[in-house]
């Protein structure tokens, strides 16, 4: 069998050096191609990579090449391998290949700004960093990774780095981002303590042997459950689950193509694909399943709960995003891992094709993001309005668009559950219907108010005196908006298609990407079961009652009340987004805050300060006296020459009597 | 005549070079007063060598004319170019290196 990865890895790893280094001297033509070429290259081999793994048999779908070694301390080694199975050939395809559309589409939107080639050169770092997170052998690379992925996000949501609000947005994304870092760590520290310094995957969850050794072999209980716990603290921070979710909503200061590839398509996933990835971990302390469980629902209801009154385009989506993270953690852990996959890649298409449409609306109506200023674009924007439907259909899950078929296996992996495991888990399932009939509702309002009734912005300003000229009529606001180019809407159309179609993947009856995925990631329910078909027909009512209920609200595009008009509590208390935010600022960052400040004042000045300062002052002072008895007068020098051999001299007189 | 005429006169030389440096404002005149400073210590030097019999005090007096040759040579060289750059050579009036 091929294994490809590590060209896979060069590929981006070359793109982001050429234009680091010498993006700035390149024509954006160049730049262009060589940001966009390096991912395709790698989608390419990607490709390659999967069609050798399908020509062999399913037991033998793993492949590890080690590249060097990074690490030799004594009997600790820590090779550069890479790993080739199936999950991570799927997670490398959805990487490489939503990768490259959104490159294709960044073309259009970063056209005109300044820091393009910047922008192709830290997209490539990201794509080099996410394809080493997933191909990674070990769990030390997976770190590497890890923290490489959290750095270009953290470059990315500060791309336009002189607005202070995308500084602080990149900074607080940065902060929480380490705190799983952190957690990743520990479990790492927890892994090498139970498995004697081993770190790799083969050995520790047992992937390409013959016989896996049972971690409840190796470690007790507790230092088990310890381990899944800590790995779900990385997890839960990276993939924006409570409570570490609130850096999600701020990083959509980045561009919006940033917000397609990294807070939507691929990055927030990792989360999910590493709960896959260590699936044997989890599974071996099973309360660790239930805290997964109970988080990723919390998440998955109180985020699209948020999403049902923000105002804000991107804002929405990002709060849908991590609505649906926590819906592939609830898969995961009613132990459908393969179906969290199975939402991960769908999600991968429709939500990167949401965040592009709404990218392509910021984009023509020349950066507006208000929801309540837009409206009535469904004829101006045809294509990104039918684009924005399928994705939302896909979305709420509606049959037959991919988001049905991954959300509804999800939904009946918890049912499942819920036969053998007990209430508990039809609490969850009731959730996950709920969360159904939200999506549907805030994704629909979301396009009512943005593409049907009357526009109700501000006139569009006309792209720079172009050809827009021809079309400007009197009195039509909208005339001078800036229809999406070729570039903006090829890549829109590929996921639009991969919307529509995606749930191929894996249709009851034929389940090809759970057949594909059983060795590494297993699956919890039967495809076919009758259970499955009721627990489908229960998703898609719920979400077709969400959709009636927004049609009712918002059908004839009515503007969405804004922050001065009087609205009930709940309303009040959705919008501050449960207070979380605001208790995350009163308990934590105004103490530590408080707490620097007494320190700088207190500790520093008063402290420290006065004390360095008391030691430099009695230096001064005794040095400005001594000082002064260098006169610079040759006669005063030389008489006390003579007065200290006077003294000499009277000392021996005085000692020899 | 005994050691202590010798060390006498010589004491005398001495504390009159002394005041000789320490009171006039000429370099040279000070200069003078460190050679009879010298001198003063050279014949107490051959006095003893003379009174205890001992070749030492000879050799020391020779290395301390050796000695003053080669300061007055530097000590004149300084003075001539004291004097080419400020036409004065008072000493009261070079005290710009002090603290």
């Amino acid at each position: 069998m091929l294994n490809l990865t590590p060209f896979i890895l060069l590929a981006p790893l070359v793109g982001f050096v050429a234009l680091g280094l010498f993006g700035r001297a390149l024509p954006r033509a160049v730049i262009a191609m060589i940001g966009c070429g390096v991912v395709l290259i790698g989608f390419g081999l990607a490709v390659a990579d999967l069609i050798s793994m399908l020509g062999v048999a399913p037991a033998q779908r793993v492949s590890d090449v080690t590249l060097w070694t990074w690490i030799t301390a004594g009997t600790f080694h820590v090779p550069f391998g890479l790993l080739s199975d199936p999950l991570s050939a799927v997670m490398l395809l959805v990487v490489t290949g939503v990768g490259f559309l959104i490159h294709v589409y960044s073309i259009g939107y970063m056209e005109g700004d300044p820091g393009y080639w910047r922008f192709f050169a830290f997209l490539n770092f990201f794509v080099f960093a996410m394809t080493l997170l997933v191909a990674a052998d070990n769990f030390l690379f997976l770190l590497v990774g890890w923290a490489g992925v959290g750095l270009a996000s953290f470059l990315l949501i500060g791309f336009w780095y002189t607005r202070a609000s995308a500084a602080a947005a990149a900074r607080k994304a940065f902060v929480v981002n380490v705190i799983g870092d952190f957690g990743l760590l520990i479990a790492i520290f927890l892994l090498f303590g139970a498995y004697h310094g081993a770190l790799d995957y083969h050995t520790v969850l047992g992937i390409g042997s013959a016989q896996a050794v049972a971690p409840t072999s190796v470690a007790s209980g507790g230092v088990l459950l310890a381990i899944a716990l800590t790995l779900f603290v990385a997890a839960a921070a990276k993939s924006a689950q409570l409570p570490l979710h609130v850096w999600l909503p701020d990083a959509m200061e980045g561009p919006t193509p940033v917000s397609a590839l990294i807070h939507a398509a691929t990055m927030v996933t990792a989360g999910v694909y590493l709960v896959a990835r260590a699936h044997s971990l989890f599974s071996a302390a099973p309360t660790s399943l239930v805290v997964v469980a109970v988080v990723a629902g919390a998440t998955a209801f109180f985020a699209a709960t948020i999403a049902c009154v923000q105002n804000d385009i991107k804002r929405i989506l990002a709060y849908s995003t991590m609505s649906q993270l926590g819906y592939m953690f609830m898969g995961e852990a009613a132990g459908g891992f393969s179906s969290g996959i199975f939402h991960l890649v769908t999600h991968a298409f429709f939500k990167a094709l949401l965040f592009m449409c709404a990218g392509a609306v910021i984009h023509a109506l020349g950066g507006e993001q208000d929801i309540r200023k837009m409206g009535g674009l469904r004829e101006r924007l045809s294509g990104t309005f039918w684009l924005f439907v399928v994705s939302g259909l896909a979305l709420a899950a509606i049959f037959p668009f991919a988001g049905f078929w991954s959300k509804d296996a999800i939904l009946g992996a918890i049912l499942q559950r819920a036969t053998t495991g007990g209430s508990g888990w039809y609490a969850l399932y009731a959730v996950g219907l709920l969360t159904a009939g939200l999506t549907g509702f805030y994704i629909f309002r979301l396009i009512f108010v943005t593409f049907f009734g009357a526009y109700r912005g501000a006139p569009v300003a006309a792209a720079h005196g172009s050809g827009h000229a021809a079309d400007a009529r009197a009195g039509d606001p909208l005339a001078g908006l800036h229809r999406p180019g070729l570039a903006l809407m090829a890549p829109m159309w590929v996921l639009g298609v991969l919307s529509l179609v995606g749930g191929a993947l894996d249709l009851p009856g034929s389940q090809l990407l759970n057949d594909f995925l059983a060795p590494a990631a297993p699956s919890a329910i039967e495809l076919t079961s009758a259970l499955f078909w009721v627990s489908l027909a229960a998703g898609l009512i719920c979400a077709l009652v969400g959709i009636a209920i927004a049609w009712s609200r918002y059908g004839q595009g009515q503007a969405p009340a804004g922050d001065e008009v009087k609205v009930g509590a709940l309303v009040v208390f959705l919008r501050r987004r449960w207070f979380v935010d605001d208790l995350y600022e009163g308990a934590i960052v105004r103490p530590i805050l408080a707490l620097s400040r007494g320190l700088r004042f207190g500790v520093e000045d008063d402290t420290l300060e006065a004390g360095s300062q008391g030691v430099s002052g009695a230096i001064g002072s005794l040095s400005a006296g001594l000082r002064g008895l260098q006169t610079g007068f040759l006669r005063n020098y030389t008489l006390t020459l003579f007065l200290g051999a006077v003294v000499i001299l009277v000392y021996f007189i005085a000692v020899s009597q | 005549m005994p050691l202590s005429a010798f060390l006498t006169v010589s004491g005398v030389l001495f504390a009159i070079g002394a005041l000789g440096v320490l009171v006039r404002k000429n370099p040279l005149i000070m200069f003078m007063s460190i050679e009879l400073m010298l001198n003063a210590v050279n014949l107490s030097f051959m006095a003893f060598a003379h009174f205890l019999d001992s070749a030492q005090g000879w050799i020391f007096v020779f290395l301390t004319l050796t000695v003053a040759a080669a300061e007055v040579v530097v000590g004149l060289a300084i003075i001539v170019s004291i004097f080419r750059s400020r036409t004065n050579i008072d000493v009261d009036e070079l005290n710009s290196l002090k603290g």
